[in-house]
């Protein structure tokens, strides 16, 4: 390991680059998962595999049909959506009427055994052949030292537009507002007249969505399989850990500090070193800041 | 025109109820205040009422309309509002954001939204001054204001207070109580359960005595003042 290319301000930009790509990923993941524990109360196991649902969906519209890129994304996205909003109204909502004070561990089986049938559905459906698609934009550009494809930068700026328009819905639409009011008091948003219910299918529904558009935008590093959902599920934990389980705003620092740290390793360390390297960040995290990096000690989402 | 309580057994579980056939009628205009021991059911017969509970027996009416069986956020388009026990802002949104959800069942009609406004505006000048604010900045007073005032966004005729003054320091409990003076002035039918048995009593114009999720007494207000001591003291 050489320090001194830590100065070289070539590799310091190629590496921020990188770890920005990753990062906004990453973020993506956080955030969907974030966003449905902030407001249902559940950590989603099966988040990876809305993931690998989002894999399959982008390989069919760019393989099978041919349709373009960002057409892909929004598909896969879409039928996310659908997908968590028929999970949210058909498992969840009425373990919710039935689970009391067990919440927590009677959602964690389920979204654990949501887990398991997604994987082996997949498996039976398309079985274990991974299907890829080599590269969605062909093409790249330097800026100075830098070479940014044309992929990379595609993915990197979809990404965020994700989040920023996310932020935008919740911050402020009437029914992000209800969101967020459902999240931090569901009782009084229920007085004031608010569907939680429906707020509840809904966000479930968009966190999956941010899952599927995870899933369609990375196609190309992690090809459609009935277990790919695992990586990205694991960095998804690592970063809701490191933004603080809940925090939305947490789990976009969260992710972009992952990323970058991560192609700082790949790079410095050589690959494979970044999968070691997170783990020892967030048991890291865990015990000297429980309540992640960027919540205040005792705040709620 | 009122709403009115008949014969509703209700409870967590249908083996022992803890609210067991009881009758009532808060009168239109008046404050009717429920007071009894702990565990007589007072909070749950409120719950019972706002459709987080569903009796077993009974029925509940409001102008007439039966309220029984609807979920809690319909209750508001039916002109009843319910100030949760505790705090119940949404503390990270601002002050503007908590009054526009308590406008929520009529946000399509923005004409109307924008009268709640000026009306709660007008009438709360602190919480204008405020409105850029997170609702959880206020202090422990204005956080109750803002309750008040969120609730009476969409004008409903009925309110109903589940224990309005728990963990207020004195001072804010007696401006807690001048502000229901002032609701009670403006006509709206009121419904309270408080632990703050005095003060509830001076306000109330009919007084209901719920025993072990039983009917115990009733009576106009004023025959309770004297005899407030004697009761309290059964209850020990």
């Amino acid at each position: 390991m050489d320090l001194s290319l830590l100065l070289d301000p070539a590799i310091l930009s190629e590496l921020v680059f990188q770890g920005l790509v990753r990062g906004a990923m990453y973020a993506l993941m956080g955030v969907g998962l974030a966003l449905i524990f902030g407001i249902l109360g559940i950590v989603n196991f099966a988040q990876g595999e809305l993931f690998m649902l989002g894999t399959y969906a982008m390989f069919f519209c760019v393989s099978v049909l041919g349709l373009p890129f960002v057409v892909g994304v929004a598909a896969a996205a879409a039928l996310l959506f659908l997908v968590g909003a028929l999970i949210e109204r058909g498992l969840i909502e009425p373990l919710r009427r039935r689970s009391g004070r067990n919440w927590l561990i009677d959602s964690f089986v389920l979204t654990i055994g949501l887990m398991v049938v997604l994987q082996n559905l997949a498996l039976l459906a398309f079985g274990s052949t991974r299907r890829g698609v080599a590269t969605l934009l062909p093409g790249s550009f330097d800026i100075g030292p830098v070479t940014i494809t044309y992929e990379r930068l595609m993915i990197l700026l979809v990404a965020t537009a994700l989040v920023l328009a996310l932020g935008a819905f919740v911050k402020f639409t009437p029914l992000g507002k209800a969101i967020r009011a459902t999240a931090q008091h569901p009782e009084a948003a229920q007085t004031l007249g608010i569907d939680t219910p429906r707020i509840y299918t809904i966000s479930f529904g968009i966190g999956a969505a941010l899952a599927g558009a995870a899933g369609a935008l990375l196609i190309s590093i992690f090809p459609a399989f009935p277990t790919v959902g695992y990586q990205p599920s694991l960095k998804a934990f690592a970063v809701v850990i490191l933004g603080g389980l809940g925090n939305v705003v947490g789990a976009i620092a969260g992710g972009i500090l992952l990323g970058i740290v991560e192609a700082y390793a790949i790079f410095f360390l050589s690959a494979g070193w970044q999968n070691v390297l997170t783990p020892i960040v967030i048991i890291l995290v865990l015990i000297l800041r429980p309540q992640g990096l960027f919540t205040r000690q005792g705040e709620r989402p | 025109m009122s709403l009115r309580v008949e014969g509703v057994t209700a409870g967590y579980s249908r083996e022992a109820p803890i609210l067991k056939g009881v009758t009532l009628e808060a009168r239109t205009g008046l404050v009717t205040v429920i007071i009894g021991p702990n565990g007589a059911g007072k909070s749950t017969l409120l719950r019972t009422i706002y459709g987080y509970l569903r009796p077993s027996a009974g029925t509940i009416t409001h102008d007439g309309t039966p309220l029984t069986g609807l979920a809690p956020a319909r209750m508001l388009e039916h002109g009843i509002a319910y100030l949760l026990q505790g705090r119940s802002t949404f503390p990270a949104m601002t002050v503007e954001e908590n009054l526009e959800l308590g406008a929520w069942t009529i946000r399509k009609d923005k004409a109307r939204v924008r009268e709640a406004f000026e009306r709660i505006y007008g009438r709360y000048p602190q919480l204008k001054e405020r409105r850029r604010r997170p609702a959880g900045a206020l202090s422990g007073g204005e956080q109750r204001l803002l309750e008040v005032a969120r609730l009476t966004m969409t004008g409903p005729r009925t309110l109903l207070l589940d224990e309005p003054s728990v963990g207020l320091m004195p001072k804010l409990v007696d401006e807690v109580y001048a502000e229901i003076a002032r609701l009670k002035e403006d006509r709206y039918t009121i419904l309270i359960v408080d632990q703050n048995v005095k003060q509830a009593i001076g306000i109330a114009d009919w007084v209901y005595v719920l025993n072990l999720g039983e009917n115990s007494r009733q009576g106009p207000a004023e025959q309770f003042h004297e005899r407030l001591d004697a009761i309290v003291r059964e209850w020990l």
